[in-house]
């Protein structure tokens, strides 16, 4: 079966209708959705932590369901870096284990409680400890300097929200440290375009009077919804304009490379790799 | 739960009690004021002779009653409809009996589905059978239950395979003659696929037809070693029947596991197959595999339609296919032989197929630790979702799934009600998969209109006399295009994805389409 699994992988369906898939990961992370608030009460501790044989067998069910977005050896992509030893929700084993039964909400990670069985998550949470590295490099940028740039020259702010400061035409970064790779950033602040979701790519209508909107938005076979670079904001019928068009490509300016030093660029990773979201307080 | 009338509510309808018969399924095309069974007809066309909603009128379409399932979870009934009644599926073993007039419920069947089900795409399931006063339907847990359709009583509920052990159930039965012919899912598990027929009466099992040979039996050569055990081929899309020849058609899924080719050297007979069956005893007439040895997930569990049409000056009694591999393929049906294929996407994976149908394949398009391109990606170039035959336009219509994807493979042992797999997929970055709504003419495989979307099509179709094609979108749009040109001529939101197929039907005489969408049922009709 599969089908629906990599059209949500690719952001394919504009609905926040699915998870697993092409066709499997649409099916399975509604069924998901529904039972993860129930789901799997667990000890602690990992029983099997450390077990080599648990560690295999945690490696063979890591691949097909989060390879996809934390790469083959964990490495990080779309989805985090699990080889660094420390984790986006908590480091504690059990609290790997609920990021994978019931999810991160509000996040792209969907929960495989009702897929995975619980020994299997066990299992892979024990693979995902043995991934850790312990000799990863500090970062060489200075954090404070590349929040400096990014309200500054780079000019981010314009475009990205940062807890509640900035613009909204990209994605709002307030968590993004915690939800994309270091590789991953360093990717999407050099090459914007390399790995870009649906609702980021440009569109351009065109009215019948000639008059051209281009901005970020929804479109769908009938209708589309454009917010411009000013912040406007277009809803048409796609019957009314002349023609509609969305081109898989950033309006982020793709020349970071030349028009930032390369100290610069790591310190404006430094910045973004430590936004972490607000923490609840009482 | 709730209803909304939207139209002016017609003032009555009266219906006189009409249990199905044998006849009425054989004669099903005739009989436009209802739909009773899965495809329409035994043939599989889903395409209806009413013409009061055409090409002149279709603007006028609104919608009339909106019935709220409740049911959390994908809607991919076909519903059915007779004697006054609606009769339609949900997931997680749902069903419910609505009033044709007003939406109104007038019974609801629900069994709560057991705690560890191993599913690999949730608790779908698309629609009931009909004969006599009853209804047949399959409950995830792969067991057959026949209702009373007076009440939604149970009359016999039947264990067809352990869901502990990877079977599930979510297909719409198929009733010929006096049996109710059914399918299983679960090939992601290790599970061994098999079709069977239960006495519509009593719900005894009158046989089998396992879709993985047993050691010994013709086709098992084909497997390497003990690989035929967990050799996956799940059938969980209903099949066809032509009653001249008394054959069904069934088409077969992938084997298991998907992706790891490695561990069951051979053709892996019968998966990715389309199988013809004697329907009294289930007994193979012939079968035809369109990927052998798939690593790629591509089932063929797709509508087999079945069309005579004229190929190459020649008659012939057809079956068709628009396959998940990406081509579309004509077969003669009286013996399984090869006519034509033609790719209908992108295809990188075979440069085509030979004159008897295998597909001359590309080196080096096997999944890969590392991942492997191939075009159609794993969703396939078309996978389950409702095709519909127009005898009208002669010609076939289905969505299309744009794309590739990346193949990844591991090392994976089986164990018993496991996810086996043996890896996965994943979309190219910046290449998001396209969709589009195809007509194709089935005599030559030529494409005559294609509609592009902005995203992959999940919706089932609907062609009428009235010269339209109905579908509907990921973005909750029921649309109606002109079964000539492809045109859209009509759409409306209905705030619902929707996958499953519209029908269409008759209250009062008046033309009705009716179509699951996100959790609902909807129906239209045209205004005054």
């Amino acid at each position: 079966m599969h089908l629906y699994q990599s059209m949500r992988n690719a952001g394919e369906f504009d609905s926040a209708v699915e998870g697993r898939y092409s066709r499997r990961l649409l099916h399975r992370w509604i069924a998901l959705a529904v039972t993860s608030a129930a789901c799997c009460a667990q000890p602690s501790q990992n029983p099997v932590a450390g077990d080599p044989s648990a560690i295999a067998g945690g490696g063979a069910a890591f691949r097909p369901y989060c390879t996809p977005c934390h790469g083959i050896k964990g490495e990080g992509g779309r989805g985090p870096d699990l080889t660094r030893g420390v984790y986006s929700a908590g480091d504690k084993d059990s609290d790997l284990y609920n990021v994978i039964a019931n999810g991160v909400p509000g996040t792209e990670m969907a929960g495989f409680g009702s897929d995975i069985k619980e020994e299997d998550i066990w299992r892979i949470v024990a693979f995902i400890r043995s991934l850790a590295r312990h000799d990863i490099p500090a970062l060489s940028g200075d954090r404070a300097a590349g929040e400096k740039l990014f309200w500054g020259k780079g000019a981010c702010g314009g475009c990205h929200a940062v807890n509640g400061k900035g613009g909204l035409l990209g994605p709002e970064l307030s968590r993004i440290g915690r939800e994309r790779s270091l590789a991953f950033l360093r990717e999407s602040v050099l090459e914007p375009n390399r790995d870009i979701k649906h609702e980021y790519a440009t569109i351009t209508a065109v009215k019948r009077d000639g008059t051209k909107i281009i901005g970020v938005g929804s479109l769908d076979n009938f209708t589309v919804q454009i917010t411009d670079v000013a912040g406007n904001y277009y809803s048409f019928s796609r019957s009314d304009l002349a023609s509609c068009t969305r081109e898989l490509k950033s309006l982020m300016p793709d020349n970071y490379s030349r028009s930032l030093k390369p100290a610069e660029i790591d310190d404006l990773i430094a910045y973004l790799v430590n936004l972490r979201g607000a923490e609840a307080t009482q | 739960m709730k209803t909304a009338a939207l139209l002016p509510m017609l003032t009555a309808a009266v219906f006189a009690a009409s249990p199905i018969t044998e006849q009425n399924l054989r004669e099903a095309q005739a009989d436009s004021a209802n739909w009773l069974t899965y495809g329409k007809n035994y043939l599989g066309w889903r395409s209806s002779d009413l013409t009061e909603i055409n090409t002149k009128t279709v603007s006028r379409l609104a919608p009339r009653w909106i019935h709220q399932s409740g049911a959390s979870g994908q809607h991919e009934t076909t519903p059915l409809v007779f004697g006054g009644k609606m009769f339609v599926t949900g997931p997680s073993n749902h069903a419910f009996a609505l009033d044709l007039l007003t939406g109104k419920e007038l019974w609801h069947y629900h069994k709560v589905s057991p705690v560890g089900l191993d599913l690999c795409c949730g608790e779908q399931n698309r629609g009931f059978a009909a004969l006599g006063d009853r209804l047949f339907k399959v409950n995830i847990e792969t067991t057959l239950v026949a209702l009373d359709a007076r009440s939604g009583a149970v009359l016999w509920e039947r264990q067809m395979a352990d869901y502990k052990k990877g079977y599930s159930a979510t297909g719409a039965p198929l009733v010929v003659k006096n049996k109710v012919v059914v399918g299983m899912a679960g090939a992601e598990f290790g599970t061994r696929g098999f079709i069977d027929a239960y006495d519509a009466s009593t719900g005894e099992r009158v046989w089998r037809f396992n879709t993985i040979p047993a050691k010994g039996e013709p086709g098992s050569e084909t497997w390497a070693g003990d690989s035929w055990e967990h050799g996956g081929g799940s059938t969980w899309i209903t099949g066809t029947y032509d009653p001249d020849l008394n054959l069904i058609y069934w088409g077969t899924a992938n084997p298991g596991p998907g992706l790891d080719g490695d561990v069951r050297a051979g053709d892996n007979l019968y998966t990715d197959s389309l199988v013809a069956l004697d329907a009294d005893t289930g007994k193979l007439k012939w079968y035809f595999q369109f990927t052998p040895h798939d690593t790629h997930d591509w089932d063929a569990v797709e509508d087999p339609v079945l069309i005579d049409m004229v190929v190459k000056g020649r008659k012939v009694k057809a079956v068709v296919q628009a396959n998940r591999n990406g081509f579309f393929y004509a077969l003669d049906r009286t013996n399984g032989q090869f006519l034509h294929a033609a790719p209908f996407t992108k295809v990188t994976w075979a440069t085509g197929i030979d004159a008897k149908g295998r597909p001359t394949a590309v080196p080096g398009m096997d999944p890969s630790e590392s991942g492997v391109k191939v075009c159609p990606g794993l969703g396939g170039g078309h996978t389950w979702h409702a095709t519909s035959y127009s005898p009208q336009t002669q010609l076939f219509y289905f969505n299309s799934i744009d794309g590739c994807g990346l193949f990844y493979r591991n090392k994976q042992e089986f164990h018993e009600g496991q996810w086996y797999q043996a890896s996965t997929d994943a979309a190219i970055p910046s290449e998001p998969s396209g969709g589009s709504l195809l007509a194709l003419d089935p005599a030559t495989g030529q494409t005559r209109w294609r509609f592009e979307m902005v995203t992959p099509a999940p919706a089932g179709m609907l062609s009428t006399a009235g010269g339209l094609v109905f579908t509907g979108d990921g973005q909750g749009y029921l649309l109606a295009l002109d079964a000539k040109t492809g045109k859209p001529l009509w759409h409306f939101q209905t705030g619902g994805e929707i996958i499953a197929p519209p029908i269409t039907y008759t209250l009062n005489g008046k033309q009705q389409i009716a179509v699951a969408a996100g959790t609902s049922i909807v129906t239209f009709a045209l205004m005054p």
